[in-house]
């Protein structure tokens, strides 16, 4: 059950989500599916119906890709999208403004893990979500605003829950580890049995347009998580770091056709082309040590050059700090507020800027299967944007505003924690409130939005997760419609 | 990596030795140079067995001439950087420093041109566990004067490797803070594989901890119990160095001599300091008060984090430095750190707040392996990050000058003046900077690391 604050808080505004079986996020089923500007927002306020929500941040240097850095420039977001970037544009009236003088713009930064940023654990983020968190703010505040929290793709949207999550099931979690050759034979042998069945299926659905009659293949030993990642629907992800592991898993790739996301991957430069061919992806800790172990001939042990040798032989890089929760010790540098730290320690390994800036940004999104909405700078994506008053990379670089969905989510300023360090100058400070999230509609309203919403939730659309669930057909596939090159890539061939 | 590969080779020319002899083309000068070395590997060559003769820079060798595009020099006071500059090393003594157009290079010296990389001094770290074995927090006793973890010394040992990629040269090994007196520490370097080439001195410090360890031991003393116990050990301790200084001045009889308190004519000698593991604010207040003030001793705050920086005004005063770490930041919320229960404002740097009262000298500790040894510099870069003004190169000098001054070691290391250890490093940029690393490391004149010759570790 939800509990009571939840209703409370959406009262009104989301009674139609109530309704649906399938808790409350399941509005989010589709996210994509929706227009960029959509019902969602000519429902909120039947008086601004026909007003658009217009927000720029002007004249900072916008980094808009690697090595693609506007200088002085404005993006323009519109409905909480990125509408126009460039020079000399035409601002609409009640465009709310951020003046950028001298910063940097920067995409909101993407953790593909986190503890406690949304909520009070790791993995429950529907039941523990907290727009009102202390550490969302401190999470803004280093430059996050997408997270991964257990397998979901979660926004730090303040002061409102609707629409934090941008995906679920992003990751779907595997083991193989040396200690347990048990497993790694359990997890190959339903590879094998699901494999087979994707082939008869596959094979099924193109006779039975002939064949009418023709029975759908038995879902016989078939694991629906392996489903998703052989129809590359969602990333398999690993945790290992030894070398043996981490060619195993490369192997198993390699023989399945899909491209495995390694996390930790300590040993990855040792064995770095085998996972580069195999189109495997790493989620690294810089500053993670261990000793090579001296009774091997072979390479082995941490380096500080992983994430370098990792880039170089093709294997993209995201990177999350030792610590992935908000640390208040006083000990500063290791957690999940210096994101940007630990993304500097590959730089000290020798990974190019722009690759470091990747691996907090695009990679992750991409690992996470949101890169068509989140980690970059583009016409059409989410206008989750950071202004800084530095290169990102820099120790003391600070996060000015911090913008989710076209909306101020934070600006140091105006917050308890960081305001007295290098205070902006007063010219530079425009005033901008922060965006308090949608107010509560009157009763006569809410009654009227009854009719209007619904249509969200439970019209299944053509993209939807299928009712059933496991019957698989065309539209299956998660909101992972790409425009532009962002979808997982064809694994390389073999051979 | 020489070491090795020259073993193998004598190893090898032993072998080929007397068939050799007759090309006798290999003097013992070609083998100064360490590729020199290493190509012997495969040729047919002799080579007389004994010492090689010292490579450039080092003690009895040809002079080492080093240029590169910024030297951070930090002395104390003067000149902080020169840019397109040359440090002329010999003997394992820095000879001269100055810019390319003002310094030249004299004849015979190798000449190492480093391009846009930076020279600075070697980094020093304060406050480190990682000098030897771990047993160094005996808790038998309350206090532990007599104590001395020199004897847990394992010279260049792993994490030593590792200080040492990451440039800190130098630190002050101490005993743990278990106790309210933990015995005395040593100054050693990280490089060398020999004790005695690695100390610098010894007595280091006399290690104090007056908050946050102490009250676990035994019987569980608090503040009251720790100050008298401080004061009253250091009283004594005084009674006993006066009683030497009398008779080395021939004024009184030779005392007997107590080995427990054989630290405290050093220390009342003002030649060594008491290194304190002082964090709070009423604490760090009797540190200045008690062992500054009232036993004038050579103090300095170490370890320095979380409410400590009210007493900055004091501390300016009485001319104290601040070495501070591995907490960087006092928080709002207090969590565990429930007594100081401070401040419940912001994230307050805790290096900007001494220096927003005047404070000057202020240095970074780690507390290896609370941090690990090789995250010093990044204690200068999170310093930074929390307010610290960097305008004057304090991130540097925190890491360099500051701590030998507080050490009492300037004079010989800390800073690149003529006459100062040659401990410099070849580093990439701005050492507080997470992304700029060091690529090489020279110690007393000698390369002692090279990223090149072997695996990156850091």
């Amino acid at each position: 059950m939800r509990s009571k604050w939840y209703s409370t808080l959406l009262s009104g505004l989301l009674l139609s989500a109530f309704s649906l079986p399938t808790a409350a996020y399941a509005q989010e089923a589709a996210p994509a599916a929706k227009p960029a500007d959509g019902k969602a927002e000519e429902g909120k306020d039947k008086k601004k119906a026909d007003e658009d929500r217009w927000l720029a941040v002007t004249n900072g240097d916008v980094y808009i890709g690697p090595g693609a850095l506007l200088r002085e420039a404005t993006v323009l977001c519109k409905n909480g999208k990125i509408h126009k970037i460039g020079h000399d544009l035409d601002l609409p009236a009640d465009t709310k403004v951020i003046d950028a003088q001298g910063m940097h713009v920067y995409p909101g930064l993407v953790s593909p893990s986190s503890s406690g940023l949304v909520g009070n654990t790791a993995g429950d983020f529907a039941d523990t979500i907290d727009p009102f968190n202390r550490n969302m703010v401190l999470g803004l505040a280093a430059g996050i605003t997408t997270t991964g929290v257990g397998n979901a793709a979660v926004k730090l949207k303040r002061f409102t829950i609707k629409d934090a999550q941008v995906r679920d099931r992003a990751f779907v979690t595997m083991v193989w580890s040396g200690r347990n050759p048990q497993g790694k034979k359990g997890l190959r042998e339903k590879f094998v049995s699901t494999a087979e069945y994707l082939r008869q299926y596959r094979d099924w659905e193109e006779r039975v347009k002939r064949e009418k009659d023709l029975k759908e293949p038995a879902k016989k030993d078939v694991d629906p998580g392996i489903l998703m990642v052989l129809r590359n629907e969602a990333y398999a992800r690993f945790s290992a770091n030894d070398r043996d592991d981490l060619l195993g898993i490369a192997r198993l790739a390699q023989e399945f056709g899909f491209r495995p996301v390694i996390e930790g991957c300590t040993e990855g430069w040792t064995v770095a082309d085998e996972l580069g061919r195999a189109g495997a992806m790493a989620i690294l800790t810089i500053r993670n040590q261990s000793p090579k172990d001296e009774t091997l001939v072979r390479a082995g042990g941490s380096s500080i050059q992983n994430a370098s040798i990792l880039h170089r032989a093709g294997v993209p890089i995201a990177v999350v700090p030792g610590q992935d929760s908000v640390s208040l010790d006083g000990i500063v540098g290791r957690d999940i507020q210096h994101i940007t730290v630990e993304a500097g320690f590959a730089v000290r390994g020798e990974l190019p800027d722009d690759a470091a800036i990747a691996s907090i940004t695009t990679i992750p999104a991409r690992i996470m299967g949101i890169g068509h909405r989140v980690g970059s700078i583009e016409v059409g994506k989410d206008a989750d944007l950071i202004v800084t008053d530095g290169e990102l990379l820099h120790y003391n670089t600070h996060v000015q505003w911090a913008i989710v969905d076209g909306k101020v989510a934070y600006d140091k300023e105006k917050e308890m924690f960081f305001a007295h360090i290098r205070p902006r100058k007063k010219s530079e400070t425009s005033e901008v409130k922060l965006d308090k999230g949608e107010t509560a509609p009157k009763p006569e309203d809410a009654s009227k939005q009854d009719g209007d919403k619904p249509a969200d939730g439970e019209k299944p659309k053509e993209g939807d997760t299928p009712k059933d669930g496991d019957k698989p057909k065309e539209g299956d596939k998660p909101e992972e419609k790409p425009k532009d090159g962002d979808k997982p890539e064809e694994k390389p061939k073999q051979g | 990596m020489v070491r090795f590969s020259l073993r193998r080779a004598l190893c090898l020319v032993c072998a080929f030795a007397l068939g050799a002899l007759t090309l006798g083309t290999l003097t013992l000068a070609g083998l100064a140079s360490s590729a020199a070395a290493q190509e012997l590997q495969g040729a047919n060559t002799v080579i007389v067995r004994g010492k090689l003769p010292p490579k450039a820079g080092e003690k009895g060798g040809p002079g080492l001439a080093l240029k590169a595009a910024k030297i951070l020099a930090v002395p104390l006071e003067g000149a902080q950087v020169i840019d397109n500059g040359v440090l002329l090393v010999r003997d394992g003594k820095i000879q001269a420093i100055g810019s390319a157009r003002t310094t030249p290079i004299p004849a015979g010296y190798e000449v190492i041109d480093l391009g846009a990389k930076w020279l600075m001094p070697g980094m020093i770290d304060l406050h480190s566990h990682i000098g030897g074995t771990f047993d160094i927090n005996d808790m038998v006793y309350l206090a532990n004067p007599g104590l001395r973890v020199s004897t847990a010394v394992i010279p260049r040992n792993e994490a030593m490797k590792l200080a040492l990629a990451s440039g800190v040269t130098s630190v002050l090994f101490i005993p743990g803070s278990g106790v309210n007196m933990g015995g005395q520490g040593v100054l050693i370097k990280t490089g060398h594989e020999r004790y005695e080439d690695a100390l610098i001195r010894q007595p280091g410090s006399l290690k104090v901890a007056q908050a946050g360890n102490p009250e676990r031991w035994v019987i569980n003393p608090g503040r009251s119990f720790m100050n008298w116990n401080l004061r009253n050990t250091l009283q004594r301790g005084r009674e006993y160095a006066k009683k030497w200084r009398l008779f080395e001045e021939g004024k009184g009889p030779r005392p007997e001599r107590n080995i427990d308190f054989d630290v405290f004519p050093e220390l009342f000698g003002k030649r060594t300091q008491i290194s304190t593991h002082t964090q709070m604010f009423q604490v760090v207040l009797m540190t200045v008060t008690m062992l500054r003030k009232e036993f004038g001793l050579d103090v300095y705050i170490d370890h320095g984090e979380m409410a400590g920086y009210r007493t900055g005004e004091l501390v300016k005063d009485t001319g104290m430095q601040a070495i501070l770490g591995p907490r960087a930041v006092e928080v709002p919320t207090a969590q565990f750190i429930q007594w100081t229960g401070s401040n419940p404002e912001a994230m307050l740097g805790i290096g900007a707040e001494y220096q927003k009262r005047g404070v000057k000298m202020i240095g970074f500790n780690t507390d290896a392996p609370v941090i690990p040894a090789e995250e010093l510099q990044l204690q200068a870069g999170m310093g930074g990050r929390y307010g610290m003004d960097f305008s004057n190169l304090e991130g540097v000098r925190g890491l360099t000058v500051v701590p030998a001054v507080t050490a009492g070691i300037n004079h010989r290391v800390g800073s690149l003046e003529p006459g100062r250890d040659a401990d410099i490093l070849v580093i990439s940029g701005d050492p507080a900077d997470p992304r700029r690393w060091v690529e090489r490391v020279l110690m007393d004149g000698k390369w002692v690391y090279d990223s090149k010759n072997e695996r990156r570790i850091w």
